[in-house]
This record gives C-alpha cells, structure tokens and sequence, in this order.
C-alpha cells in the first residue's frame, strides 16, 4: 500500500462554528461604512446583502496578531478605529494542559485539510504538561539531506518472530487503540476500522464484543481479550488477524474496565451478555492469571485457537514493566503494547489517571534498553501508547525506543472531540462519539468520520516523512531508539547547544 | 477475618451553591431561536417559564463544557469563559478543581470518575511530584473496591515493640505499650477558629461513624460532648493537664503543643499523662527546618506519636519562601529514624496540606503512619480558600442553618470517598494493610529520581554525568 494513493479531501467541521481563538471586538464609535468587510480576505466582517448595519465579527475566522503587519488588516483600515483584537477567552475553556487548545485546533484542522496546519499562530505539536514528550525536541541537522521523499517508508512489521504466523506489516508506525462498543459510538467503531483499511494499517475492539458490522474490515481489527472476557467468542478470535490480551489500561492501571450502567443500553448489554442498565467493571487482574506460567497458557489457549494470529499483549507501565515485557517474550508474544499512565479512556477514577504508574516516556526506554540488554529486542515489537497526541509525538516516542505507537484520543479529536470529559455518565458524549445513546450516536455519519481520521493520518504520515527527510532516513525502523537525535530543554539548554557550534 | 469495614454514604445536598467553572453570557444578537435548547444534552439553555418567547439566561452551573451551544448558535451568540471566581478562588496548590471535586466527594460519597485520560500538568510540587506503582500480572489484591478481599485501612497510634520477648514457660515477657487502633489513617484537625460547638458535634459524629478521632481544644469540650469522649483527642498546654481531669481520665489520646523542653523531659510528662489514664501522647511538631533532629531526640525521650504540622499547602513553616514539601519532610523524618533503629518507637502523623485522598497514600509511602486533614473538612462546608496575596479561608453564611446531620453525613461521605480512593490505590499497588504503605517508597514513582536515571542519563552529556 502506497500512502500516496490514499484519496485525500477537505471535509469540514459539523458545526457551524469554530472555536475562536481570538476575539475582534467592535465599538460603537462603528459607522458601518463597510470597509472591514471589503479589506478582510478571511471573512471575519460580512454584511448580509441589503442590510446596513454590519454583522457581528466571526472571530474564529481570524487569523491573529500576525495580521496586524498585513496591508488589509481590519483594525489598520477602519477609518473610525472602532476595531480590537484580544485572545478569547473561550479559548481557555478549550483543552487542558496535556492537549492544549492549540493541539485540538491544529489536529482539528488536519482531519478537515489532510495536511498540517498552515497557520504559525499554533503550536500544534508540543502541548504544555511541562515534562515528558513536551520537553523534548528533535535536534535537526542544519544542511537538508536531499532525500527524495518518495524513497521514505513509514512502514512496520508487527511479526518479529519468524515463526510462520502473519507477516503483517502497517503502512504507518501507528494504530487505532481498543475503544469498546459501548464506550463509544457504532459510527466512531466503524469509522475507525474503515480508516485503519483504507491506511493498512489496524484498530482495535476493545473489551466490548465484536460487532458483526465489522467484519468486512476484518483484517485490519485487532480483537481484545480483557479481564471482563465481554464479548469474547472462539468465533471472533479466530476470524482476525491480530488479538490483544489486555492485562491493564494505562489510565486505571490496576483496576478494571468501567462502563457505568447508564451507558449499558440494550445493544451494548446484547453485546456484553450483561443486564441493560448494570455497571459492568471488569476485575482485575485475569482471575485464571497468577503466575507468568498462566500468562503463557494464555497465549497458548489463543494461538491454538487460531494457527495464524499475532499476539499482543497490552500492559501498563509499573516500575518493573522491563520484567514483564521480557516475560511477554519468553510467553510468546509478537507485540508487546505498553500503555502510560496519561493514557486516555472512557471512564476511569480520577485518582488512577493522575497517580498509578508512569508515564510513557520513562517505560519506553526503560523496556527498549531491557529488551536489547536481554538480547531479545529484534524479535519483539514494541508499541507504546499513553498520551500520543501529535506526530512529533510519535516520533519522540520512536526515538526513545518504541516501534510504534497506538493512539486513541487523537482519533477521536479528528472527529471533534473537545475533550470535555463527560464521556463517562448519563447519555455519554454530547458530540455523539462516545455514546451508545440513540439519538447521540447519530450526530455523525461513517463517511464523514472515516475522511477525517484518513486527513488526520495523512498530515501525520506528511509529517513523520518530513522528519524522516531531514535526518535523512529512508525507513521510521532507522529511528527506533536513536536517542541522540533529541535534546532535553532541561538537561540540554539550547545554549548549550549552540555553543557546540 | 475482621468484619469489613464500610463507609455509607447517601446523598447530603446543601441549599447553596458552591463553585462553578464556566460562565456562558448570551449576547444580544440572540434571536431566541432555540437551537441552544435542543442541542444542550445537560438542559442549561431553557426559554423563560414567564414568557416563553425569550430565552431565559444560561444556567451555567450545569455547563459541562461540550460546546455544543458554542459551536451550533446560528448567530454565534454566546460566548463562554472561565468564571470570574474559579478564576480567583484557591491557588496552586489548593486547585480550583480540586475544590469542586472536594465539594462533589461531600455531596455523595463516590469516587470521583470522569472520562478521558488526565489533564494536568506532565508533574508539579510535593505530592504532584510522585506516582504510585502497580502490579501487573500476578498480585495478592484482585478487583480492588469490587473484590471479595479485605483490604484493611485501619492504622494503630502507639509505639510499637521491635520484636516480643517470652519467657521460659511461654508467657508475654515484654512490655507491650499503650496503643490506639483507628479504621482510616485519618484523623480530624479542624482549626479552632472554626470549631464552633455546632460543627465540633457534627464532626465528633462523623468521627464516631467512621471511627477516628478529632483533635480538639480541651476547653472546648463540653459536657454535652463528653460522650464522645474516646472519638476526641483533647488538646492542652503542659500546665493544662491538672486542671481537665475528668476529660484525661476518658481520653485514648491527648495532643500537646511542642516546646523545646519536651526534648529533655518527655518521659515526666508522659507520666503526668499516664496517671489519669493509659492515653498515648501525641506531640504536635510544627515543621521547621530541623524538624528531624527534634524528632530523633523526642523519640529517644520516649515520644509515642509526633504529628508534624505543615503549612496550609505543605510547606515548612520557618521559610519564607520555597523550603521542602511535607513529602520530602516525612522522607527525611523517616528515614531519619529507620537508620537510627527508632523508627517503630513512633508513629508519625503527616498534617498540613493533606488536600486528596491521593495525599493519604502518598504521605505515607513517603513514611507517615497515618495523616491529619483540616481545610478540606471545611470546604465540605462551604468554605472557600484563596491563597492570593495571602492565605484566607473565608466561610459561607447562614452555617449555622445547616442542619448537623447534615454536615456529619457530608463529612461521612467525604471519607467513604477518600477510602475507596485509598482503596483504589492500594489494590493496583496489591497491597492489603494499610500498615504496610508505611515507608514503601519501593512502590513509589518519584519524579526527581525516575527523570534523571531516564532522561537524565539519556541527554546529559557523558562528561557531565558524575560517576
């Protein structure tokens, strides 16, 4: 698969309007003599046809201080001055510190585009947490390598093993993360499976079941086997490709899935086997795991079942994390995905998100050094998730030792996700992603869906090949671990650097 | 097996509203269309009950941030913001959310759960700076709240013998000394200011409920508390003592004030304590600088229980500026007496800036025995905290109309929700006693130490790493 061949497409927002970032305010002393409306180029002033009086600014149409150097800028050209800008403040209501309101914005305008933004007035690829991934920052040669960017592959194999199962290998070094039916909506599971086709590339169930309208994307679904075994047939396990047990999510490591009862309707309960209107938790650990001798007999139970699949098993990041990855090895399995404790989910105790286990950027060197000092690194893939937000992310993630990584909450922004958090209670999600509720679940189409997240992917691929160009990489394998290719504004000052010369 | 131990919680709404985030303003180009009313899945848009054709103004307290009236406005007529008071309120260390979630904890008992991964900052001061470790694949807790294992909370105040001695016919040869057994390492130390004899009943009950103890002025115990006498730990000055007998002869516990001469004579005042009763002395340490070596000679002099007391956000109390945190105090504490083989000669109670039920945890992986709480008691009140330009906690009107069963159940509900967070915490960590968190720095994450062995070793270059 050639991701040049991926059909690309402007598909805008579902809403009328944008989220401004900037607010023009316009004062009384305006005569309404028209003249914002004929100078701005964006369309932030517009008068209806016949009207004399002005309408009121579109501020999320306008493009910011750097136009105050523009020739046609509003607040220059108005004759009566009666024209401000200032930064909105619902900008501030927008995001947090981990996906700032720039984040959301720029990933916003991937999904509608299929490009990185054009606009400078965004950071879109470093968000504000302070640490981690946002301390870190690529140190690009100086002299541009020359490298034809049709020469650059981001693909990755997922069998390292050789062992005669599935050599599948993904056109980009990410996948879509287990989201169960019930967590979120039927249009989003879809859409995400589609995409994950159209990009060769996977998605995952999640501990929800299998829904059979997902079987034309068969093999590009990862079904997972978790703690609840909700939905688990011999059936489903046998028809996929790839199957993830998962012991533990990044955002409630140790503790087991939460899907509150409102969220439980009738379909979701006929997928689970459970009681419509129950809160399904799933235990903690796998109550027929207690030893890594059981671990095995799972994986065994698995690829017995289906003489072909690959096995990933999905973990949290504890600080003996290194352990357990090698243990996953010597059990079996193909890939070893873990999961930070930032990562995303569709309900969980506030406590386990902020406080149990690491974040992603201390496990993925910590296992990659394990692996490679055990000898075993080259016959195991390693996916890392928990907090992937942007592509600069992916490829920090890959520079500190992962393979690739799987992403969750990026995909569902593509969709317009405003990260509000209320994912979890009542009806769900009141943008109609994460809902199972009937009236919700329809805000959206499949199709709309699907462009969006093929856009969101096709500006990361822009982006990762960029990256990859300026190192002068032909392959994403050639990054994995190349630590030296980043700097630490703490620890390397850009100063510092520069005196290096 | 001891009988599990459960906290009930039911709902305990107040009259009054607390705190909000958002403000939504609905501008006058509203052509009162209804739209905001059909797409606010939360119903904060509604048309005026007097005259239907308007629509009434936002109802912001039900905002939940969707944007979805924002985005779907035909003429982009609202605008929403931060509010003003969520903007003002608290600090940075007693976070404007923390405050909601307090308040929401108060209301009804639960853990607080929400959707999406966290939001914070990547790490932060004191106890933002550390993460707790969980087991994988193979450990003693399963299921954590939901499982059928007892997952025991309760902590014993007390010092405790290193090993027991028998002698030769088998009987007890040691000495075992005084010690007090609570189901929560959580105690109450409300500051007296606010101890109004209403609200020390209220919270006298609630400690009876959940079974601890609340420090608490020795002249403010009336007789009409005296029943409660071995929920209250009363709290006197040395010259005190022989003037409240009747209240000592009743107490299991008794804090006292620190003063210097404690150091050399703890062992007469002890006495003192003991000839009314077996009671065991807690020592309130304010957390200055040194607080380690006053520590180490109290316990060589006998101290049973030091309760280090820290600044409203947890700071040292004798730094203007900066100064450690009460995680990194603890720390030192402990360690401290662990390498002069004292350590189990006390307990050791962590107080000031306890704000979540993370903090219990954390505060005792760090080497508490068990915590002490103050403001987060009030803001289940009502009360309202700012840190800028200074500490003020200001107190909502009308408290004493608050019915008292009220407040109990509200204090009730807040520490069933701590516990089941504390639980939550122990189970991923698969630990079953909270006895055992003590000191556990093992299963602790501390970002200073896990940064630099990564990144740190990653991006300094080799000649700056120190070997």
């Amino acid at each position: 698969m050639k991701p040049s061949t991926v059909l690309i497409r402007d598909i805008p927002s579902r809403f009328r309007h944008q989220v401004p970032k900037y607010k023009v305010t316009r004062s009384d002393a305006c005569i309404n003599c028209g003249m914002c409306a004929k100078t701005c180029p964006y369309g932030v002033h517009e008068r209806n046809e016949g009207y004399n009086k002005i309408n009121p600014p579109i501020d999320y149409r306008c493009i910011g201080f750097e136009c105050l150097d523009k020739e046609f800028c509003c607040i220059n050209k108005c004759p009566k001055h009666a024209l401000s800008l200032s930064l909105n403040p619902m900008y501030q209501t927008l995001g947090d510190f981990r996906w700032t309101p720039d984040i959301i914005t720029g990933t916003w305008i991937m999904a509608e585009t299929g490009y990185p933004p054009k606009r400078t007035d965004i950071e879109y690829n470093v968000g504000n947490s302070g640490g981690g991934f946002d301390k870190l920052r690529f140190k690009f040669p100086s002299r541009p390598s020359g490298l034809d960017v049709s020469e650059i592959s981001t693909e990755i194999p997922l069998n390292r093993r050789d062992d005669g199962r599935n050599n599948i290998v993904i056109s980009l070094p990410v996948y879509g993360g287990g989201m169960s039916f019930g967590s979120v909506s039927l249009p989003t599971m879809v859409s995400k499976a589609h995409n994950a086709t159209i990009w060769n590339t996977f998605t995952c169930t999640g501990e929800g079941g299998y829904p059979a309208i997902l079987r034309e994307y068969d093999d590009h679904v990862i079904t997972q086997i978790a703690t609840g075994l909700f939905g688990v047939r011999e059936e489903t396990v046998q028809r996929v490709k790839i199957v993830e047990f998962k012991y533990a999510q990044g955002a409630k490591p140790g503790l087991g899935g939460h899907l509150l009862g409102e969220k439980v309707t009738e379909s979701v309960a006929r997928m689970r086997e459970a009681v419509q209107g129950s809160s399904l938790f799933s235990p903690f650990p796998f109550h027929s795991v207690y030893s890594i001798e059981d671990h095995k007999k799972h994986i065994d139970w698995v690829k017995e079942m289906n003489p072909k699949a690959l096995i990933s098993v999905k973990v949290s990041t504890p600080n003996d994390v290194d352990m357990v990855a090698v243990g996953s090895y010597y059990a079996g399995a193909h890939i070893i995905h873990i999961d930070g404790g930032y990562g995303g989910t569709g309900a969980a105790p506030d406590i386990a998100k902020k406080n149990i286990a690491m974040p992603i950027e201390y496990a993925i060197p910590k296992v990659h050094k394990f692996l490679k000092d055990e000898g075993v690194r080259d016959a195991i893939t390693l996916i890392a998730s928990g907090g992937i937000r942007t592509a600069h992310d992916v490829a920090k993630a890959i520079c500190l030792g992962t393979d690739g990584v799987v992403i969750g909450t990026a995909e569902l922004v593509a969709l317009e996700c405003v990260r509000c958090g209320n994912c979890e209670s009542g009806r769900g999600c009141a943008r109609g992603i994460a809902t199972t509720d009937s009236n919700l679940a329809d805000l959206f189409d499949e199709d709309w869906a699907t462009q969006r997240l093929t856009n969101l992917y096709h500006a990361w691929y822009v982006q990762l090949v960029d990256i990859l160009q300026k190192f002068g990489m032909r392959s994403i394998r050639e990054l994995v671990g190349r630590t030296d290719l980043l700097r630490h504004i703490d620890y390397n000052p850009e100063t510092e650097l520069k005196a290096d010369g | 097996m001891p009988k599990k131990y459960h906290i009930n919680s039911r709902p305990a709404l107040l009259s009054t509203d607390y705190l909000h985030k958002f403000t939504i303003v609905r501008g006058e180009n509203c052509i009162n269309c209804g739209k905001c009313t059909k797409v606010c899945i939360y119903e904060a848009h509604k048309r005026r009950t007097d005259d239907p054709r308007k629509m009434a103004d936002p109802d912001t307290t039900l905002c939940r941030n969707c944007f979805r009236c924002i985005q779907e406005c035909p003429r982009g007529a609202l605008e929403k913001s931060l509010s003003a008071e969520f903007c003002n309120i608290g600090g940075t260390y007693w976070k404007p959310d923390m405050l909601i979630s307090l308040w929401k904890q108060a209301e009804n008992g639960s853990v607080p759960v929400s959707g999406a991964g966290y939001r914070g900052p990547f790490t932060g001061n004191g106890f933002d700076s550390m993460w707790t470790d969980m087991s994988e694949i193979v450990r003693p807790t399963r299921d954590g709240i939901h499982g059928r294992e007892y997952i025991n909370t309760s902590i014993e105040l007390g010092n405790k013998l290193n090993h027991l001695k028998f002698n030769s016919d088998g009987e007890l040869a040691s000495n075992v000394p005084d010690s007090v057994a609570i189901s929560l390492p959580i105690i109450f130390d409300i500051p007296t200011e606010y101890l109004t004899p209403a609200i020390a009943k209220a919270i006298l009950k609630a400690a009876v409920v959940i079974d601890t103890c609340v420090i608490m002025p020795v002249t403010a115990i009336t007789p009409e508390l005296e029943k409660y006498a071995s929920n209250i730990i009363p709290l006197l000055s040395i010259g005190e003592i022989d003037a409240h007998e009747a209240i000592l002869e009743k107490a299991r516990l008794v804090a006292i004030e620190y003063s210097d001469d404690m150091i050399k004579d703890f062992a007469s005042l002890k006495e003192k304590i003991k000839k009314f009763n077996c009671a065991v002395t807690i020592i309130r340490l304010p957390a200055v600088r040194n607080i380690e070596s006053i520590a180490e000679k109290l316990v060589r002099n006998g101290a049973e229980v030091i309760q280090i007391i820290a600044d409203y956000k947890g700071n040292e109390v004798d730094s203007s500026s900066g100064g450690r945190h009460l995680k990194d105090i603890i720390r030192g504490i402990h360690l401290r007496l662990v390498e002069d083989r004292i350590r189990d000669g006390v307990t050791i109670i962590a107080s000031g800036g306890i704000a979540m039920a993370e903090h219990v945890t954390k505060a005792m992986l760090c080497g508490a025995d068990l915590t002490a709480i103050d403001i987060p008691l009030l803001i289940v009140l009502g009360a309202k905290i700012y840190e800028a330009l200074e500490k003020l906690i200001v107190m909502p009107e009308g408290l004493d109309k608050i019915p008292q069963p009220l407040i109990t159940q509200r204090i009730v509900n807040l520490m069933g929700a701590w516990h089941s967070q504390i639980l939550e915490m122990m189970g991923a960590m698969g630990i079953r006693e909270a006895r055992r968190l003590r000191g556990e720095s093992g299963r602790a994450i501390f970002f200073e130490e896990i940064d630099k062995d990564t990144f740190g070793n990653l991006f300094k270059k080799p000649e700056m790493i120190k070997t």
